[in-house]
């Protein structure tokens, strides 16, 4: 994407003396610039070619209400309001909750590496899906199945069991909470495997949730986890004063007048629930909960009221981006996109983060 | 993973998990009683009921005489899955998910009514081979289905067309039917729903009548027979893969004339249990990947009864395992290769 | 106003401090010595409300710590916090304004006054020349200096300090201990420092408390507290005194 590129360049490299950039009115009229050109591109692109004239004919129709003789066709009106515009806003929706997961992450953790699944929820939704395929249940409730529920489940259990038993007293210390996570995320790992084993033919849905995807999007799916991944994201960014407050450590936060306990644990609480939410709808998509807050951060710095809404809008427009390219390779999964366009970028970060001063 | 893939690159309908379909008898039976009830309340001046279970000895597609017709739609079935589907209409652009569906509708005589089918490695008929492809064994391209303005979509259960597409089309209103067949009945049963959802439900049942008098024909002349122990190859590249003892691999087997080896629903069987079981001949599923010679060479398998006596024979997997109106040619091909001596 | 009372505090089956009592009146410049090991850094804890005793009461300016919301002891009492280690790039003026966080409006952030304030505290503590720097690449005394205008932000009546000399050159330490004694003299801020310099205890500051496993040795001016056999007995050290030019 040419624009990331143009800013890499522009902002002064982290060498010893030079000035540290922040642009965070730039930033944001870049990142909606983004945000609205993906969507576009989105909702334009797909299988079935349909006249940009026609799709902005559809549009206005049925979201604007003007009446416009319609010169499409039934289906092309069935494609770009029950498929195509659904699809777009979920992405944007889980794009936007696992960029500020991510951030609220990395910021209590104060680690540029950790990202939303880093305290076993990814692990635990996993397994919690893989479960579901192997009972034949087929019910759906507001077209949400098994499977979703348990993806649900499983990423809020395996967080409450991680900072459970990373409690060391009445706290649950940040390098605990890491390694237990870890520990307790490869445990799941080893049961998810086995759960594959047992599958049969649901070992095809289990890869197909593992690798995430938007394709079953539905208008029914959206009203119901935006409105969570919503309210969990706007929670945590009216909470930016605490996690600014965490960049000192848990100490100096508490001397600076956060109440570190409850905090920790209110955003950690907040933060698992965007990711269980999005994971739920859309599988395991990683890389954009990494790299959306991080890239922030190094454009406007690290104060949390900037860098939440700011990894919110790129975290939108990654997904959006990833789906569309995913769609246009022939429904490849998005969790593939997003680790090949995300890892080297994020090496090619880290190598220039790194350049000129010694760790 | 990649035995399953091989399943699916030769258009074999595979179903690993039997998922016990044996209650599927009650459900047909209501929709047919439904459908006569829907038939006869709806109602013209004609008191004839609808003409679904005339009997007939022939396959093909024949105008029935006397009275005209009940309209026979909407009607309401219930699938192999248990979802109960309306059908309002009758459909004139259906797209089939599963190779055997293609194979049906053309073969009732709704061919010219497939606007769209599933990719398919062997295909069959002919005449489908234009029909764009809109699913393959990565998913449903579910934009192009509804863009063909689809009024009916079969599709393959088990997992064989993804349960998110079909969730995705009901939601978008195309009635979506889903089958799949563990046995000959429930093969057999398949036909006549897909007959009865694409409005040619007699044609669909006289073509089942006569595939099952056919079958009951060509078991009857391998009753007397010697069951050679038979062991079915459908791959063996690293697992050793072979019939679960409920599948219509089996049953076609023993009706064949054969004394089939066996597994369980993981389709899987070790070497040691192959050896013990020791059978006389070898049939090879998998004649696309391995020749007779191949399966002297591997390893431990020399000792095999049909390896020394040279029994190994390939037969065309897709006629065997496909739940559709070549089922009859599959069960030939397996007497041919098991009692060649018979006259059919 | 600082009040100690009968704090006891057991951690880890070791007493930590044992019934110690103080009282700091506001403007006076404290300075809490003694071994390592004598409860110092645990004293400093429990007065800034991190640590609650087992038994006995800390008041800051006539409440409860403990009954204190966090945001209110920060209005009280700023902390100069040791030298943590950043994770992200922060510039220096970043580092400065988390010290209006007890006064900044919870969704907003910083007002007018606020950014007034974070201006003022990096001209008085003379860190100007390192602004637009990252944090994470001054040296130990530009980092510790910029950290003590993060406290100054914070505008409290208390400052405390702990340790603040550890890393630092002759220069810093004289340079850090000059403005806090002028944050005392000018602004009347209450400075409470631990310091495991005697040398420096002895001479920017005007009351001693000499801490020895838990408890209060010695409380009083320099000459009083720093009396040979005291040091002899409570570090182990014979000491000799030098007497530098004025």
């Amino acid at each position: 994407m040419p624009s990331r590129s143009r800013i890499l360049v522009a902002r002064p490299g982290l060498r010893s003396g030079a000035s540290l950039a922040r642009r965070p009115l730039v930033v944001a009229a870049i990142g909606v610039a983004f945000l609205l050109a993906a969507l576009v591109a989105g909702i334009a692109a797909g299988s079935v070619a349909i006249a940009p004239s026609e799709t902005l004919g559809i549009l206005a129709r049925r979201l604007l209400g003007l009446d416009i003789a319609p010169t499409w066709t039934a289906a092309a009106e069935t494609i770009v309001i029950d498929l195509r515009l659904p699809r777009v806003l979920t992405a944007m929706v889980v794009g936007g909750g696992l960029a500020v997961a991510g951030a609220a992450f990395q910021g209590l953790l104060r680690n540029p590496l950790a990202d939303p699944y880093v305290l076993g929820t990814a692990s635990g939704a996993a397994l919690g899906a893989s479960i579901a395929v192997l009972i034949p249940v087929r019910t759906l409730i507001l077209q949400f199945g098994l499977l979703h529920a348990l993806a649900f489940l499983g990423a809020l259990g395996a967080v409450t069991v991680v900072y459970r038993l990373s409690r060391v007293g009445a706290t649950a210390p940040m390098t605990s909470l890491l390694l237990t996570g870890y520990a307790v995320g490869s445990l799941l790992a080893a049961g998810l495997a086995m759960a594959m084993y047992l599958s049969g033919t649901g070992l095809r849905q289990i890869f197909a949730y593992l690798l995430g995807g938007f394709e079953a999007s539905s208008w029914i799916r959206l009203a119901v986890a935006a409105p969570l991944i919503g309210l969990a994201s706007l929670a945590i960014l009216l909470r930016a004063r605490s996690l600014n407050g965490m960049l000192l450590g848990e100490e100096a936060a508490a001397h600076l007048g956060v109440d570190v306990r409850r905090e920790r644990a209110i955003l950690l609480a907040l933060a698992s629930l965007a990711t269980a939410a999005s994971v739920a709808i859309s599988g395991l998509i990683g890389f954009v909960g990494l790299v959306a807050p991080h890239v922030v951060r190094l454009l406007v710095g690290p104060n949390a009221r900037l860098v939440l809404p700011l990894a919110a809008l790129l975290g939108a427009s990654l997904m959006v981006g990833a789906d569309l390219v995913a769609r246009l390779l022939g429904e490849i999964p998005v969790g593939v996109v997003t680790a090949v366009i995300g890892a080297p970028f994020f090496l090619a970060l880290l190598r220039r983060a790194h350049a000129g001063y010694e760790l | 993973m990649a035995a399953f893939t091989r399943f699916r690159a030769r258009g074999v309908d595979v179903h690993p998990i039997h998922f016990g379909g044996g209650g599927r008898a009650v459900p047909l039976i209501f929709a047919l009683a439904v459908a006569l009830a829907a038939c006869t309340g709806a109602g013209s001046a004609a008191p004839t009921p609808a003409p679904t279970l005339a009997p007939a000895l022939t396959a093909a597609p024949t105008a029935v005489a006397t009275a005209t017709p009940a309209p026979a739609f909407p009607i309401t079935i219930t699938d192999d899955e248990g979802t109960v589907v309306t059908i309002a209409a009758e459909p004139q652009r259906v797209v089939s998910l599963t190779p055997a569906a293609t194979e049906t509708l053309f073969a009732i005589g709704a061919g010219d009514r497939v606007v769209a089918k599933v990719e398919d490695i062997s295909p069959y008929p002919p005449e489908a081979d234009s029909l764009p492809i809109v699913a393959t064994y990565q998913g449903v391209d579910i934009e192009q289905v509804v863009a063909l303005r689809a009024d009916l979509v079969i599709a393959g259960g088990l997992g064989f067309t993804p349960p998110n597409a079909v969730n995705q089309l009901r939601s978008l209103g195309i009635p979506v039917v889903v089958l799949y067949a563990e046995s000959i009945d429930e093969a057999l049963a398949g036909i006549r729903t897909i007959g009865m959802v694409s409005g040619k439900a007699t044609t669909a049942v006289d073509l089942s009548t006569a595939m099952q008098a056919e079958i009951d024909r060509l078991s009857a002349l391998t009753a007397g027979l010697d069951r050679p122990r038979t062991f079915y190859e459908i791959d063996a590249t690293s697992e050793i893969y072979t019939v679960p003892a409920d599948s219509l691999y089996a049953e076609l087997l023993v009706l064949a004339g054969a004394d089939p080896i066996t597994t369980d629903a993981s389709y899987q069987i070790s070497l040691e249990q192959l050896i013990t079981a020791n059978p006389s001949v070898i049939l090879l599923g998998d004649g696309g990947y391995t020749t007779a010679a191949d399966v002297g060479s591997r390893p431990g398998w020399s000792g095999i009864q049909a390896v020394i006596d040279g029994n190994i024979a390939v037969v065309d997997d897709t006629l065997i395992t496909r739940p559709g109106p070549r089922l009859v040619d599959g069960l030939r091909a397996l007497i041919r290769a098991l009692h060649p001596e018979v006259r059919l | 106003m600082i009040r100690v009372d009968g704090v006891t505090v057991v951690y880890r089956e070791r007493a930590a401090l044992r019934d110690v009592s103080l009282t700091v009146e506001p403007g006076e410049r404290v300075a809490i010595i003694g071994p390592n090991g004598a409860g110092k850094s645990t004293l400093l804890r429990v007065i800034a409300g991190l640590l609650r005793p087992t038994t006995g009461t800390v008041e800051l300016a006539g409440d409860r710590v403990d009954r204190l919301e966090r945001l209110a002891v920060a209005r009280r009492l700023a902390v100069v916090p040791q030298l943590p280690v950043l994770p992200f790039a922060t510039t220096v003026e970043e580092v400065v304004a988390l010290g209006r966080l007890p006064h900044e409006h919870p969704i907003r952030g910083m007002r007018p006054g606020d950014r007034a304030a974070v201006a003022a505290a990096i001209e008085r503590v003379g860190v100007g020349h390192l602004l637009g720097r990252d944090a994470r690449e001054l040296s130990l005394g530009e980092r510790q200096l910029v950290l003590l205008a993060m406290a100054v932000a914070q505008a409290a009546p208390v400052l405390v300090l702990d340790e603040p000399t550890v890393h630092l050159d002759l220069r810093h330490q004289v340079e850090v201990m000059d403005l806090v004694g002028d944050l005392n003299a000018r602004d009347g801020t209450t400075i409470l420092a631990v310091l495991h310099d005697l040398g420096l205890a002895a001479h920017f500051f005007e009351r001693l408390i000499l801490l020895d496993r838990g408890r209060v040795i010695a409380d009083g001016t320099p000459a009083e507290v720093l009396a040979p056999a005291r040091i002899r007995e409570v570090f182990g050290v014979d000491p000799s005194f030098v007497r530098l030019g004025v």
